[in-house]
């Protein structure tokens, strides 16, 4: 095993990773912007080393400062975390070329899933359905259009080098297609520095299923099973649980969609950890979506419901270690379900609220696991992705698990900024939720569907007499300031 | 004390009378209120406040409890539900604020700090309703402004790779 690992990441993957590089007694070697400098991250690590600039093209995408770091650091080996460079194989060969190991998959398995043409090429090898579309980046508009109408509007343009839903855009008539096209362009262009788009049939209402795949670097690969991650805004997951209600009435899907998953792993040459993502129509036809090569920002669900440490695993198999488990050995139990808290507005078109966090209150207690990136004082920069951290909530079943989520909900307070806290408090309260009738369309549905809250007299009072307890009183001499009291009181009395 | 109140858009009022044991401070600690909300519904009871370390209050309401802690701006959390709260000493000089969109001109304003990316028309430039202005972009992710009416652009101050903060005008549309 590793004696120092690198983190070359922020916010609360890089505090995830560097807690379990400590439990596994290895060192650990932050990285940090200008604007991350008073992260929790840098102050929870062994070491850090400072990148550059707040913009990540100055600081976390930067492969040369990261490797320097590591070499300065003696790090022997990087984990990416997700985001920035974990899907970047170009980075994993420079890693590899300076002799330090990317905590990954090897470069040809992110060259070759990494690009979504490339692994729909691959899943189709492995004798698994994809979605209809091309296979080739668009080169104009004139073919675009040609595409679109055979397939049929709407039609879903996305990046080739996508995730996190930047680059895509839904088309539903040929008169968008143009803009659409230069705006997806050109976000992926900034995000991954790939402008090139492809384009699909856009599968109505279908939920978003996902398998984890784990393999080592002696050919042993098994799967994890799946994670439910309907629920969507802009394309970026924010409630994804294990198992999938779909599984509890077919529980026959698992095996085969992670049948599906693990023979496209083996096409690929793939080995550590990794997500297949399908999508899954109301006939429970799944379809392979993409890959992410990487951990998933969802992975708190699986490791509460099988009990295994997927960055453990990740590191072991970086390491060289076998895998120790067979599928059989893989058992699922009980119901976990995790919210991503992002620094947001829900009741404004989810824009994002970075600032100073003045106040946090987060909740703890049985059957929880919240992974933060935050502290009270902590300012939310504008540079990066807005989430601040993941509540998840394990429990013998759904029903459970949704109780104790919302227990937590309302035990966390997030002052200074906006955050999502709220409207999970409505999903988990929704009937459509709770019967587990999930799509990609679930939270349109419910924004069309919510009534105003109607909120209690006695908690309005209660509010009233705390905002006068901190109000600023004007300076009045003591005597004045008695009157005051007492004409109060007499005005009481004689009410 | 009487208050006036504003929670969750309704207006209302609150008094607030110490008892015995809860004098001497400026806020009692143990008393009793009354509070009345516009649409003439009505809470009254004794209570307790405790204000806590860590910045939360501890509120108790004839035996039961209220957990009222800091939220987003211009909220507060009870029990973990967001409640938006204003109150205002109306004997205490209060600001008039005056409403001045006046004659059809409208500011178009950055929602959000970030980083002004393209700006999409010039001053005197004819826009319609919903056309883009200015595209600005934090967190990484992009908002175009988008026009809210049909008319012309009078003034633009939003200038590409510059950073704006919240609520700064970007540019005026007439």
């Amino acid at each position: 095993m590793f004696a120092k690992v690198l983190v070359s990441n922020r916010g609360e993957i890089a505090v995830r990773l560097i807690r379990a590089l400590r439990e596994l007694g290895i060192a650990s070697v932050a990285v940090y912007s200008d604007a991350d400098r008073a992260s929790l991250a840098v102050g929870l690590a062994d070491e850090a080393a400072y990148l550059g600039p707040s913009p990540s093209s100055e600081s976390y995408l930067r492969i040369d400062k990261i490797l320097e770091a590591a070499r300065r650091h003696g790090a022997e080996a990087i984990h990416p975390g997700y985001g920035f460079l974990s899907e970047n194989a170009e980075f994993a060969e420079a890693c590899a070329a300076s002799g330090i190991v990317f905590i990954g998959p090897p470069p040809e398995a992110i060259r070759k899933m990494g690009s979504k043409i490339s692994a729909r090429r691959v899943a189709i090898a492995a004798g698994a359905a994809v979605v209809p579309g091309t296979e080739e980046p668009i080169e104009s508009l004139g073919q675009a259009k040609k595409i679109a109408l055979s397939l049929g509007y709407p039609v879903l343009l996305k990046a080739s080098a996508g995730g996190g839903g930047k680059g895509m855009r839904r088309v539903d008539r040929e008169e968008d297609l143009d803009s659409a096209l230069r705006e997806a362009s050109s976000e992926a262009l900034r995000a991954f520095r790939n402008g090139e788009i492809y384009i699909e049939k856009l599968v109505i209402e279908p939920r978003h299923i996902e398998i984890q795949v784990l393999g080592d670097r002696h050919g042993n690969l098994i799967h994890l099973g799946e994670r439910e991650c309907s629920i969507q805004r802009r394309h970026q997951k924010v409630v994804e649980e294990c198992p999938s209600p779909a599984m509890l009435r077919y529980p026959e899907l698992r095996a085969q969609m992670g049948e599906a998953a693990v023979r496209i792993a083996r096409h690929a040459g793939y080995c550590n950890a990794g997500t297949m993502e399908f999508l899954v129509d109301a006939n429970r036809n799944f379809y392979f979506l993409e890959m992410n090569t990487r951990l998933q920002v969802e992975h708190p669900v699986t490791e509460l419901v099988t009990g295994l440490d997927l960055v453990e695993w990740q590191l072991r198999i970086a390491a060289g270690e076998r895998l120790t488990l067979s599928q059989e050995d893989v058992k699922w139990s009980g119901w976990a379900i995790e919210c991503r808290i992002y620094a947001e507005d829900p009741g404004n078109r989810f824009l994002p609220s970075p600032g100073k966090i003045t106040h946090l209150g987060e909740p703890s207690g049985p059957g929880l696991r919240l992974d933060s990136g935050v502290y009270p004082g902590f300012t939310v920069p504008l540079d990066y992705d807005p989430l601040l951290a993941k509540l998840a909530a394990w429990g013998p079943s759904r029903e459970r698990a949704i109780a104790r989520l919302d227990r937590a909900l309302a035990e966390y307070s997030i002052a200074g900024i906006r955050a999502n806290t709220a409207l999970f408090r409505e999903i988990l309260a929704d009937a459509e939720f709770r019967e587990g009738r999930l799509s990609t369309a679930f939270l349109e549905g419910l924004f069309a569907r919510r009534e105003p809250r109607e909120s209690n007299l006695e908690m309005e009072a209660a509010a009233a007499l705390a905002t006068a307890a901190s109000m600023p009183r004007r300076p009045a001499p003591a005597r004045e300031a008695r009157s005051e009291w007492l004409a109060a009181g007499r005005e009481e009395m004689l009410r | 004390m009487k208050l006036e109140t504003v929670i969750q858009g309704r207006t209302g009022s609150i008094a607030i009378v110490p008892l015995p044991q809860g004098r001497g401070s400026a806020m009692p600690v143990v008393g009793s209120f009354r509070y009345e909300r516009e649409d003439g519904r009505l809470a009254e009871g004794e209570f307790s406040i405790e204000a806590l370390d860590s910045g939360a209050w501890s509120v108790l309401i004839g035996g039961r409890a209220y957990r009222v802690e800091p939220g987003a701006p211009g909220e507060l959390m009870v029990n973990g539900a967001p409640l938006a709260v204003e109150l205002f000493d109306p004997r205490a000089s209060r600001q008039r604020h005056s409403s001045a969109a006046g004659h059809g001109r409208l500011n178009i304003a950055a929602p959000m700090p970030g980083k002004v990316v393209r700006v999409l028309v010039s001053q005197g430039d004819a826009v319609e309703e919903g056309q883009g202005l200015v595209v600005v972009e934090a967190m990484k992710m992009q908002n175009e402004m988008k026009s809210p009416k049909t008319g012309r652009v009078v003034e633009v101050r939003a200038k590409p790779d510059s950073a704006v903060g919240a609520g700064e005008v970007l540019m005026v549309v007439e």
